[in-house]
């Protein structure tokens, strides 16, 4: 199998789509299904293998080429995992929707693009895959219709602004290499000048920081998730954004390289420190606006560009430990927030699209399976030890500590807990407390719905009880950059300065619950009451209108909410405003009046002469 | 000599119209059809031998610099293709949308329309580019004001009245021009202007480019052109943004690289073409009136070509020529369409279009599939014109061209922000009544996707036109070479 032969898979399978949804709905979802796995399928088979084809097809005289090494494997394998998990998740959650035919060609498109981009080995072709995803998004996103139009449009706008600035970057590059492959840019570029290679780079943060969310450009982000259809929001979250990651990852260390990057500087502020704090201010405030949160879905949605500040934070960091770290969590972001997202379109698949954190509660025992699939990626998202997400902050934590940075080791810690405290009330306002009447007969999440949250909690435990696995091929590519190999074994990471052994830790977390469960199993039983008794001292309360998760947080939310505006989604909506004003302004000169623009034909023949006197040459 | 068949064609025709009348009140819609097949076709058949050599068609038996003669070029040729493509679109359009009116005028005045873009683009003679010219513009003016109403006829009047500015001004500067050369072949012009240095020379220069600008629609001199774009039949609007405002660039380009060739009004036009793009594309974003909307974003467009062909290397001439066609294609996939889904939800506001896109879902792929080509997102033909400017204009390596490609995707993003909120009206909203649903009929739904088939064709092979655009944009750019092909 080739990769040309791989994407044509995958594009054709997805534009196909309508041909089966034609006959009968069931075919279509089993085509798009199959079209998912043949694809994972396909992506696997590249495991390890390191390929770099040009193509025969020239796009304007421009050689393309699709290669794949560890780092593109690693992106296709998720890319394709989360495309595939998100499209069985659909089979039941878009069945009474319209369009159906359109959500799965899109789904599966998006799914192509994003293989596309991690596959292009050149900037042009990575372009053409990156617009193709970006505008098949756009029409995802505007799937739901209502709050999730004005929701597609920033997303696009943003998109948009970030393509011009990739097109400039890449064309810059063009005109003085005369080539847009990645291996004879980034031989080439190594004697360019440090300001053009800050152009570059810069231009390249805006691009990647833009779909990344990264703090300033984050603002497309928390809309866009919450409105988007939930697997797709999955999508969206998991992987989709990552491509950004995959850009930052591409332009530091694959074209530009490490070394080069680190020492640019304007005076004393490099640009690689300017980024690990983007990185920094990434996790800290959007992780508290998170907790602040109503909407569950925006409140999953604020934690992604969190997380993505660790991402960021590892990766602009530049050891092999911090970058290891920094890609470790970009998968692992991918299983948990791509679980809890699903996690929530399963509630609002039962509840009939209800995600107000206030009027949800005590689903544990309706949705059993469901509740397991958000405890684990909870603890995931946090970091607590026996899921993946402990092992990556462990590498970004380390990395900060050892190269003593501790103003960025604190604002890493901070976020994990703020992300504590909010998926504490994620949990308790979904899946604890009390079930509100109307909700006395909620059924399980449907059996298409449970298999990839079942799945998506076996690979967080599995991967962080076994990091070596993923951390395997992480090395590989790490190693590559030319950063110091790392020493990886099944359990974790042999260093001289702290080896992890996910073993031992494994086998401590379990027997303390071992021996917390014994201390509970032979103390005293405990009491079920009623809640009237605990809360309203035995008074009557009337049903249904008691709701003790109303307002989680309140007295913080009085104390902080006032500093944790989104100042810069504000500022961009300003100049949405002032465009649109500016609009309004321009319109008049065309006054309706053909007298006017007589006037002007003949003031510009005047001006054009007036120029050439006042400016002969 | 075939080259004298794509002018005569046409206008044979237009001047027949009575006379097939006399036969049947029918055929008239037929006749624009057969015009064009034929015309597509002697194109076809024309291009690959003109590529290597350009063709000279001498009318009336004079020799070059004494009679008027055709220049049957890569560029000509080209373009007379991209007109006689479109112009079948349309008229295959037309035959089921003019259903009110003079019908057997409407069809001799598109004729007349087209055989005088045709004839602009392939004479080598530059009163009779001005003769041709002033038949596009006249027979625009009428089919402008075709339907009648109100509002057609005062905007057909309002561009009349700049249309005879403009034509007032070339005539002045032809007759500059004619008093100092004493020919008006314009590869003897072109050989003789740089032994010239006189005010007068300049002031010919002005007064051409302005008159020429006003049908190009360069800022300021396109006032007329939302009114008239707007306010048009839809199947006249396509053919006035797809094609007449094209034909105003070619006489622009024509005049600036071929006759004169002086670089410094090269960067003044550019920043024309500038700030026409952004003062096009902004005032489309405010605009509710969907065909006002695609009318202003005619003007920003045609500011986007004028800015790359003015970056004069043969690489921008010919980004802006890929731009040219795929503007012309797009927009008119866009006008057609529209209107039809303005026929159907009898208003021309954007928010009457709400949710039509499950109604009508052909008309609208195809809209959402030009505009995508427009804002310029691959896989469509309109990501190869914009990458190539991008690429023209960055290829000197200058911190000015740098900014001024900022300026222009500042443009495109405001371009994208109006129609990517136009396809979620189409697509994505919800219909506050129900719109009586009639199926669109063939004689539209195929010319639009056939269209539409050119469009993502070119998107995904763009290739196929690159070697007619380097020598379109050496017949333009070179004039040492023009001149050598001309005079021999």
């Amino acid at each position: 199998m080739t990769l040309g032969l791989l994407l044509i898979v995958a594009f054709g399978g997805a534009l196909l789509v309508y041909l089966p949804g034609k006959i009968s709905s069931k075919l279509r979802d089993v085509w798009a299904v199959l079209v998912a796995l043949a694809v994972l399928l396909g992506t696997a088979t590249f495991y390890g293998k390191s390929v770099h084809d040009a193509l025969s097809y020239q796009f304007l005289g421009l050689p393309l080429v699709l290669r794949t090494n560890d780092l593109s494997w690693f992106f296709a394998i998720a890319i394709s995992g989360v495309g595939s998990f998100s499209i069985i998740f659909s089979l039941s959650y878009i069945k009474n929707r319209e369009r159906t035919d359109f959500y799965y060609s899109l789904m599966l498109l998006i799914n192509a693009s994003m293989l596309g981009i991690v596959f292009a080995g050149d900037l042009l072709s990575f372009y053409v895959f990156w617009e193709i995803m970006s505008w098949a998004t756009f029409l995802l996103i505007s799937y739901n219709r209502g709050n999730a139009l004005p929701a597609g449009m920033k997303y696009i706008v943003m998109s948009m602004t970030g393509s011009a600035a990739y097109l400039v970057a890449a064309l810059s590059l063009y005109a003085k290499y005369s080539t847009l492959t990645f291996s004879a840019i980034s031989t080439q570029i190594t004697t360019a000048s440090p300001g053009f290679t800050s152009f570059i780079l810069i231009l390249g943060f805006m691009v990647f920081g833009i779909k990344n969310a990264l703090v300033p450009f984050h603002t497309w982000l928390p809309d866009a998730h919450s409105e988007a259809p939930s697997p797709f929001s999955a999508v969206l979250s998991g992987i989709l954004i990552k491509m950004g990651t995959y850009g930052f990852i591409l332009f530091l260390y694959v074209l530009v390289g490490f070394h080069q990057f680190s020492q640019l500087a304007w005076k004393a502020v490099s640009l690689q420190s300017v980024l690990c704090w983007l990185g920094a201010i990434t996790i800290v405030i959007p992780t508290f606006i998170a907790l602040m949160q109503d909407d569950a879905k925006r409140l999953l949605a604020w934690h992604s560009i969190g997380q993505i500040g660790y991402i960021i934070l590892g990766i602009a960091y530049g050891t092999s430990l911090g970058v290891a770290g920094g890609a470790f969590h970009v998968l692992n972001h991918a299983t948990f927030k791509a679980l809890l997202f699903l996690c929530v379109g399963a509630v609002e698949y039962r509840t009939g699209g209800v995600r107000d954190l206030n009027s949800l509660g005590g689903l544990m025992r309706r949705m059993p399976i469901t509740f397991i699939g958000a405890l684990i990626g909870a603890f995931g998202i946090i970091g607590m030890p026996l899921t993946n997400g402990f092992v990556s902050k462990w590498l970004i934590y380390k990395t900060l500590i050892l190269n003593q940075d501790p103003f960025l080791a604190f604002a890493a810690l901070l976020g994990t807990w703020g992300t504590l405290l909010s998926f504490y009330k994620f949990l308790h306002n979904i899946f604890l407390g009390q079930l509100p009447e109307k909700y006395k007969d909620l059924k399980k999440a449907p059996t298409s719905m449970q298999i990839p949250i079942l799945l998506y909690s076996g690979i967080i435990v599995l991967f962080g009880v076994l990091p070596g696995i993923p951390l395997k091929i992480i090395a590989g590519f790490v190693t590559s950059f030319g950063l110091t190999p790392l020493n990886v074994n099944l359990w974790g990471i042999v260093s001289e300065t702290g080896t992890l052994n996910t073993i031992n830790l494994s086998m401590a977390v379990v027997s303390a619950f071992f021996a917390a469960w014994v201390v509970f199993a032979f103390s005293r039983r405990s009491v079920p009451t009623t809640a009237q008794d605990t809360y309203a001292a035995g008074a009557s309360i009337p049903r249904d209108k008691y709701q003790y998760s109303v307002e989680f947080y309140n007295p913080l939310y009085r104390m902080m909410g006032r500093y944790l505006r989104d100042v810069v989604d504000e500022f961009y909506g300003w100049l949405a405003r002032v465009t649109q004003m500016t609009g309004e302004i321009v319109r008049r000169l065309y006054t309706g009046d053909a007298r006017d623009y007589v006037l002007y034909i003949v003031l510009i023949v005047a001006a054009s002469i007036g120029l050439k006197i006042w400016w002969p040459t | 000599m075939v080259a004298v068949l794509l002018i005569i064609v046409p206008l044979g025709l237009a001047f027949a119209m009575p006379l097939f009348n006399f036969v049947s009140k029918r055929i008239a819609a037929y006749l624009p059809i057969a015009a064009m097949v034929c015309n597509l076709i002697l194109s076809i058949l024309l291009l690959p031998s003109v590529m290597e050599n350009t063709r000279i068609v001498i009318l009336g038996g004079l020799p070059p610099p004494l009679g008027i003669h055709l220049v049957a070029g890569p560029l000509g040729v080209g373009l007379s293709g991209l007109i006689s493509l479109v112009g079948l679109a349309v008229s295959i359009y037309a035959w089921g949308y003019i259903k009110q009116g003079a019908q057997d005028k409407y069809h001799a005045l598109y004729l007349l329309l087209l055989s005088g873009a045709t004839g602009a683009v392939l004479t080598g003679d530059l009163f009779n580019l001005f003769v041709f010219y002033e038949i596009l513009c006249i027979s625009s003016y009428a089919l402008v004001a075709y339907l009648g109403d109100r509002n057609g006829v005062e905007s057909a009047v309002k561009y009349l009245i700049q249309g005879s500015v403009g034509s007032g001004l070339i005539l002045v500067g032809i007759a500059i021009l004619y008093g100092m050369f004493g020919t008006l072949n314009m590869a003897q012009i072109a050989i003789h202007i740089d032994n010239v240095d006189s005010p007068a020379l300049f002031l010919a220069l002005v007064l051409l480019v302005t008159g020429f600008g006003v049908e190009a629609a360069i800022f300021p001199l396109n006032a007329w052109l939302p009114d008239a774009h707007s306010s048009a039949p839809s199947s006249i609007s396509a053919i006035l943004s797809g094609i007449a405002i094209k034909v105003g660039i070619y006489a622009v380009a024509r005049v600036l690289f071929t006759i004169f060739g002086v670089a410094v009004v090269f960067q003044y036009v550019l920043l024309l073409g500038l700030a026409t793009l952004l003062i096009g594309e902004i005032c489309a974003f405010s605009q509710d009136n969907i065909k006002r909307m695609l009318a202003y974003s005619s003007v920003g467009q045609v500011g986007l070509i004028v800015f790359a062909m003015c970056i004069a290397t043969p690489d921008g001439v010919g980004a802006g020529l890929l731009q040219l066609v795929s503007h012309a294609l797009s927009k008119a996939v866009l006008f057609l369409g529209v209107g039809y889904l303005v026929a159907r939800s009898g208003s021309m506001s954007l928010s009457s279009l709400n949710g039509i896109g499950k109604r009508m879902p052909v008309v609208c792929f195809a809209c959402v599939v030009a505009a995508f080509s427009l804002v310029g997102l691959p896989p469509f033909v309109g990501f190869a014109g914009k990458f190539l400017i991008v690429r023209a204009a960055l290829a000197g390596k200058s911190i000015f061209f740098t900014v001024l490609i900022g300026i222009v995707f500042l443009a495109t993003v405001v371009e994208g922000a109006y129609f990517f909120r136009m396809v979620q009206t189409l697509y994505f909203k919800d219909a506050k009544r129900q719109i009586e649903y009639k199926k669109v009929p063939a004689s539209a739904s195929i010319p639009i996707m056939a269209l539409v088939v050119f469009i993502v064709a070119l998107g995904v092979y763009p290739d196929v036109l690159l070697p007619y655009l380097k020598s379109a944009a050496a017949d333009l750019l070179n004039k040492a070479g023009y001149i050598k092909e001309v005079l021999g």
